[in-house]
């Protein structure tokens, strides 16, 4: 029995959530007064609702289980035997696990009814899945599935009355293959690496490689090997300078790259002093279709792009915003809005907020809503929308900026095409053809539904006749020259990663992060360092199937045709066994040229991270974090300092973690350091003892 | 007998094929290919176009470490004999 205040629960429904907050929403929404009791336990909080019978409600941290080898022996590898555990037995810093399950076995004792309330989608199934089969006993086969897509009260109601059956073995069978198959791969190829680098330096550090990590890195790495070898080669553009009434307008010569040289001067030699006359005007209408609903991705690369947002914080923000149930469930791959989410209803929500006040009016106002629609579907979830619900605590401005974007991309796809009109108008100037183009917005359209996230700026040309003169203020020549391959940023490498179908949508964004923190890349427009072209390097050479394209995404395919019926999970983990076997041979047989490469690598990405930048005093050396022989006490100074063969050095605070920013001081140009201390805000430092900034500081206190 | 190996040209890595680690063997061969548009563009000698693509600040890193190299090393070859 369970005592809840002065009450004792001879039995109950247990629902299991996949985090605290959505247990808080779920049992709200569920009892009879919206007030559920909440029990905290040894620190584990869960929630007793009432209405015609009782509901305990308990959460997950997320994943409480996980693969882990089945010996113990930490260091060895190939591993092939494995199991599924609870975390704190595999990871450290887990403890609290141990104390989570035991507080839900304890309230599964009494449960007579279990019902799996964990996000809809394979992550969530596990979750729920591992936690009745082991916590509670075997009750994975017992228990209902409650389906939604988002935490409004309504919608909680409706998933518990009518939930569904059974889980959804299918896509648990799948997605237990996905781990097991990613901790193959992950734990034998990263010991490999690493161990491989211990073994020829004596020195640990964590090196990783993985099914997905692989294959991501293996196409930064070619996309920065294009870059590193670029050759730029030149070509040249030519421009007119036209005064039109008294505005002057720039034309571009019709063929906008000129290889040769002598071709552009030919050119702009015959237009030196000649007028113009217009030849042809032409104008065009096109419409601008309405944005598609979002998706996951395209919601990450909407926010990279208008506020710089990486993929992993769009995506927890969006996880707090559904939390909130102010959007529905952000981890969907569909671009379909059903009209049975409501869509009147949630305009009439949205409306009550002053500015989507007139724009919800417009869209009520039509006789029918039919969104615009993609093609990509996703069985489990939506397109992600807003539920209607309006905030009940201040969003900071990255949860408002990411909500009004979805209300407002939910807004415009109900939205009318934009009609747009371009007008190209042909010159000669001596014979020689210019281009002066215009553009201008007829009819906006979905446009004001999306702004301000989106501009439609117009460039509005003077009436202009045929056959009409024009005066040339000048022509100009452009030296230009072909650029490298752009580098990828965290929101292009993400739509590659779609594009070439490799990790899921919830994955992507961490193993994005993941390559950053082991240092295999780094900047936000990505580079690839010394460290992450070794480490490809030497998958390429030993083992090239594990960083191909084609072998992850055939494994993803199988993995889905578990989902489908069509294949089991025994045939795909003994695939995946099959493909390690021989290249951790491989890898443990070429150890020793292996380990010297990365150790090589590591040591270089260690000396790097410390380089502060050139010596402002030798101009050859360079300014590393160093320690006094003598007193082991740190400060900055040449790499020639030890040699004496410069005397740079600078004092460094003796507490703190300090790093080197890769800026320049902005007022005296000196290098600067970053210096973090506990209970301090951290702070840049400049090296230099004289800089002007530090003088005025000194004056002032 | 343990065979030597020999490092590449600009780098620490092992070398190849004209004695370049592949990753500046690929810079070697662009640098090779770009020359015939830059002649055509500006009618302008191996020696200038080398000297043309180490100033210039879109040359990658490793193409402008080959142009260095061949530019103090063999700076006076013409293209065909390189």
């Amino acid at each position: 029995m369970l005592r809840c205040g002065s009450r004792l629960l001879r039995s109950y429904t247990l629902i299991i959530t996949e985090k605290p907050d959505a247990a808080s929403r779920i049992a709200s929404a569920l009892d009879a007064e919206g007030k559920a009791e909440k029990v905290v336990e040894n620190g584990v909080p869960y929630y007793v609702a009432k209405r015609s019978e009782d509901i305990v409600v308990v959460p997950a941290l997320g994943h409480l289980y996980t693969v882990a080898s089945a010996k113990k022996r930490k260091r060895e590898y190939p591993v092939f035997d494995f199991h599924w555990v609870p975390r704190y037995l595999a990871e450290r810093g887990a403890a609290q696990i141990r104390t989570w399950l035991k507080v839900i076995s304890k309230l599964a004792e009494n449960a007579d009814k279990f019902i799996d309330a964990c996000d809809y989608d394979v992550e969530g199934s596990i979750i729920g899945y591992s936690i009745l089969k082991y916590a509670c006993g075997g009750k994975e086969s017992l228990a209902q599935r409650m389906k939604y897509s988002t935490l409004t009260k309504e919608e909680l109601e409706k998933s518990y009355t009518e939930p569904l059956p059974h889980l959804d073995f299918a896509l648990i069978e799948a997605g237990l293959t996905r781990h097991e198959v990613d901790w193959l791969y992950g734990i034998n190829l990263s010991r490999a690496l690493t161990m491989a680098a211990k073994n020829y330096s004596g020195k640990y550090a964590t090196l990783s490689t993985g099914r997905v990590q692989g294959p991501t890195l293996n196409f930064l790495e070619t996309r920065e090997r294009s870059i590193k070898c670029f050759v730029p080669t030149p070509y040249w553009s030519i421009k007119a300078e036209v005064k039109i009434g008294d505005a002057v307008f720039e034309a571009e010569y019709e063929k906008k790259v000129i290889e040769i040289k002598a071709e552009a001067d030919a050119i702009i030699d015959s237009c030196k002093g000649k007028d113009g006359e217009t030849e042809k005007i032409e104008m065009k209408e096109f419409r601008q279709m309405p944005p598609l609903p979002f998706d996951l991705g395209s919601l990450q690369s909407e926010a990279y792009s208008l506020f710089r947002y990486t993929p992993l914080r769009t995506s927890s923000i969006a996880q707090r915003l559904y939390l909130d149930a102010l959007i529905s469930y952000p981890r969907t791959g569909s671009q379909k809005l059903p009209s049975a989410i409501g869509y009147r209803a949630i305009l009439k929500q949205l409306g009550r907020i002053h500015d989507y006040r007139n724009l919800a009016a417009e869209l009520l106002a039509k006789p029918a809503l039919k969104p615009i629609e993609g093609k990509k579907e996703d069985s489990a979830h939506p397109a992600i929308y807003p539920t209607g619900n309006l905030p009940d605590r201040t969003l900071n401005s990255a949860e408002r900026n990411i909500w009004d974007l979805v209300v407002r991309r939910f807004m415009a796809v109900f939205g009318e095409p934009a009609i747009r009109q371009s007008v190209t108008v042909t010159l000669s100037i001596n014979g020689n053809h210019f281009q002066l183009n215009g553009r201008r917005t007829l009819e906006e359209g979905w446009l004001r539904f999306y702004k301000p996230h989106v501009q439609s700026e117009d460039t509005l040309l003077p009436p202009l006749k045929e056959g009409q003169k024009v005066s040339v203020k000048r022509v100009i020549l452009e030296d230009k020259f072909t650029n490298p391959p752009s580098r990828y940023n965290p929101s292009s490498l993400l739509r590659k990663m779609e594009k070439e179908e490799i990790g899921t949508k919830a994955t992507r964004a961490g193993i994005i992060q993941t390559l950053h923190n082991r240092k295999y890349i780094r900047e936000e427009r990505i580079v690839v360092t010394d460290l992450g072209f070794e480490v490809v390097d030497v998958l390429k050479k030993y083992c090239p199937t594990v960083v191909s394209i084609e072998l992850t995404r055939k494994l993803e395919e199988r993995m889905n045709e578990i989902q489908q019926g069509k294949e089991t999970r025994e045939n795909v983990l003994r695939g995946a066994i099959e493909i390690l076997k021989p290249v951790t041979e491989k890898l443990k047989e070429k150890e020793q040229v292996i380990g010297a490469r990365l150790s090589q690598a590591i040591q270089k990405a260690k000396l790097e991270e410390r380089i502060i930048g050139a010596c402002p005093i030798c101009q050859n050396g360079k300014l590393v974090i160093l320690r006094s022989k003598k007193t082991g006490k740190r400060f900055i100074g040449c790499t020639n300092y030890f040699e004496g063969k410069c005397k740079a050095a600078f004092p460094l605070p003796q507490k703190g973690l300090a790093k080197p920013t890769g800026n320049v001081c902005k007022s005296c140009g000196w290098p600067t350091v970053r210096i973090w201390m506990k209970g301090k805000r951290p702070w840049n430092l400049c090296l230099n003892p004289k800089c002007p900034i530090k003088e005025k500081w000194s004056e002032k206190h | 007998m343990e065979r030597k190996t020999l490092k590449c040209k600009t780098c620490h890595r092992e070398a190849g094929e004209r004695d370049f680690c592949l990753l500046h063997l690929k810079a070697y061969e662009n640098i090779v290919k770009k020359y015939d548009f830059w002649r055509k563009a500006l009618k302008i000698s191996w020696k200038e176009y080398l000297s043309e693509i180490k100033q210039n600040p879109l040359t990658g890193e490793w193409a402008k470490e080959v142009a260095n190299y061949i530019a103090n090393n063999e700076g006076t070859k013409s293209v065909k004999e390189s």
